[in-house]
């Protein structure tokens, strides 16, 4: 029987429950497509979603309970020299410092499967049908125009807009003449293990930090030449995920044997490494081994960035539009941004009853300018450590290690997240605080494992009269940024002389004073760091005390 | 029915995904790169041209389709519902 909606989703990832709930937020019949079983059944990663993600998230994660595992609050960095005599360099300098780490985190460790799980069930009480169990193979197409979908078991669902979810593949955009298929030395396989462990013990040896490590070429615990990334390892709640990745093809020619390297990288690694094999190793009991190929270098091809993400009728976003992450490898940030807008310009589509391509255009328009998107694709600073890797600079690979992850990233990352910081301050001043709420509402519920739908503790609101004060002065300085914020908007022509052309130069700022503020912060936080640590644990005792409703956003 | 495998722990195959990967004879010339890549032994070359041993362990990864320079991979995704999953991923 035909069917007709007025949006079809390809795909329950990441990206395809936030473009179907806001649509069905919208007031749109839509519906939601999923080849697995259950939600999440087939999405691989190791994964921090970064905090820029969360910041610029559409409202109902920001303001929500989603589940993850774990806050991440830096990352200890391996350079391997050595492996067989020891000489290995440990960096632990990327940090977020106390007494903001660890309620303030870089990211959020997460299982994909809940996450994803999470976000489709907003998007069902939103309205939204969700078909699971259904694989697509193929659109109906009259003349240009994408109509709607064929599912296996050839039913045909027509819609007036395709929001397509597919993933990196993009088996079905090829399909529809839009994209070609990825070469592939853009695409890296993670290999990926999952290891139970006890809570304490990851406590212990990981507290919240993710390790990574790097190292030269005939170390042969990384891609060589840097063909992929170095060895990431995840520290979750009771679990750790170990990820090591490969790209399919390393000099345009030569596609490498993938089952020999990983066996090879694996037991370097686990053999050869002290803190796993005398950490890790006595602790850890293996529970699942898994992999998939992800874009790891898409948008360093100029060719492959220009490709369309839209054509008449249908409009593609996340992975499946290449919107990974060339700069940081975490793609799910742009797969919300990119279903957020997809949403807005079906939404604004349908109700200007124009899908053709000459409209949906202003979806690649939007893509285009936005600044983390377009930060995030084109950075070429993870690229550039196979360099320092081949070339045995160590100089080179702590500069690059640092520009993506640590200070140094300012030097290019300060413009792009100020100009969207701006837009979401002008659209709504008391961003600040929501934000705030996030930070210590995420740190409570990571506390009491304590998210939508699955309440492992509850929170008993039995606080003291010293809490409470707490509380009310938490709320007070809140309400004080409020007024701050709110008052700021009305002199806003006056910032906007000064605000945009400042930020519009911060990474350039940033690149000349570095040098001098490195220095003065890490002797800063050196001469704070009783005092830092005192402050932290006394947030965390506030926070796992305070009545919840305190954070919430309403 | 679930099938599970021990060197791969952690993730069942729901049978019923049939032959989602294909190889057109014509066009493969037996570089054997789909053999290098696949992390589930797929596949196998026999007199210069890929077979496909078996897709059982198969986790939809496409590498095998990726790196065929002849295009002689003919990769779709397997039926609704079938196929590998994994709790942890």
């Amino acid at each position: 029987m035909d069917e007709d909606f007025d949006i079809i989703v390809v795909g329950a990832g990441f990206g395809g429950s936030v473009a179907a709930k806001l649509c069905a937020d919208a007031e749109l019949k839509t519906l939601m497509l999923e080849r697995s079983e259950n939600v999440g059944d087939k999405v691989i990663s190791g994964l921090t979603i970064p905090f820029q993600g969360f910041l610029f998230a559409p409202a109902f994660i920001r303001d929500g309970n989603p589940p993850f595992e774990r806050p991440a609050d830096g990352i200890v960095n391996y350079i391997i020299k050595d492996i067989d005599k020891g000489d290995i360099e440990i960096d632990d300098s990327l940090k977020v410092p106390k007494p903001l780490s660890p309620i303030i985190a870089f990211g959020y460790n997460t299982y994909c499967k809940p996450f994803c799980q999470w976000q489709a069930r907003k998007a069902v009480e939103a309205g939204v049908e969700l078909r699971t169990s259904t694989t697509v193979t193929n659109f109906i197409k009259e003349g240009e125009f994408i109509k709607g979908i064929i599912t296996d078991k050839g039913e045909k669902i027509r819609a007036k807009i395709v929001i397509n979810a597919e993933g990196s593949q993009g088996i079905l955009a090829i399909k529809a003449g839009v994209r070609e298929k990825y070469p592939p030395e853009t695409i890296s396989l993670a290999d990926t293990y999952d290891y139970v462990m006890r809570k304490e013990d990851i406590d212990k040896i990981f507290g919240y930090s993710v390790k990574m490590c790097w190292g030269w070429d005939e170390q042969k615990i990384s891609p060589p030449l840097g063909y992929g990334n170095g060895l990431m390892v995840w520290p979750y709640r009771s679990s750790i995920h170990f990820m090591q990745d490969q790209c399919l093809r390393t000099d345009q020619k030569s596609v490498p044997n993938l089952g020999k390297l990983f066996d090879e990288y694996h037991h370097n690694i686990t053999s050869k490494m002290l803190w796993w094999k005398d950490l890790v190793a006595p602790r850890a009991k293996l529970r699942a081994r898994m992999w998939e190929g992800f874009e790891i270098y898409v948008g360093l091809n100029k060719k492959l960035r220009k490709m369309p993400n839209h054509t008449d009728g249908m409009i593609l976003i996340g992975d499946a539009a290449g919107l990974e992450s060339t700069e940081l490898c975490d793609g799910v940030p742009a797969a919300w941004y990119s279903a957020e807008i997809a949403a807005q310009v079906a939404i604004e589509a349908i109700k200007a009853n124009d899908v053709s391509k000459a409209f949906l255009k202003k979806y690649d328009n939007k893509i285009k300018a936005h600044s983390i998107i377009q930060w995030s694709i084109k950075g070429r600073n993870r690229y550039n450590l196979r360099i320092a890797q081949q070339e045995h600079d160590i100089k080179k690979l702590k500069k690059y290690i640092h520009q993506g992850w640590g200070l140094g990233s300012l030097t290019h990352f300060t413009t792009p997240f100020m100009k969207l910081l701006l837009a979401y301050v002008k659209e709504d001043p008391t961003i600040i605080t929501k934000w705030i709420k996030m930070y210590f509402r995420y740190y409570q519920n990571w506390l009491h494992e304590n998210y939508d739908y699955v309440k492992k503790k509850v929170i008993k609101v039995r606080a003291s009269k010293r809490v409470r004060k707490k509380e009310r002065k938490f709320l007070s300085t809140l309400r004080f940024i409020d007024l701050i914020m709110k008052s700021m908007l009305r002199i806003r022509r006056v910032l906007k002389i000064i605000i945009i052309p400042l930020s519009n130069s911060l990474n350039t700022l940033m690149r000349k004073s570095l040098p001098i503020i490195e220095p003065i912060n890490s002797a800063i936080i050196k001469l704070l760091n009783p005092i830092s640590n005192k402050l932290s644990n006394k947030m965390i005792k506030f926070v796992d005390k305070a009545n919840p409703s305190i954070f919430y956003v309403y | 029915m679930v099938k599970t495998f021990e060197d791969f722990p952690g993730v069942q195959w729901i049978e019923g995904a049939g032959e989602f990967i294909k190889i057109n004879d014509e066009k493969c010339i037996g570089c054997g790169n789909c053999v290098k890549v696949c992390l589930a032994g797929c596949f196998e070359v026999m007199e210069k041209k890929a077979k496909i041993e078996s897709l059982e362990k198969c986790m939809e990864c496409a590498a095998c389709w990726y790196v065929c320079q002849e295009e002689a991979i003919i990769f779709s995704w397997p039926p609704g519902g079938t196929g590998y999953k994994s709790d942890w991923g």
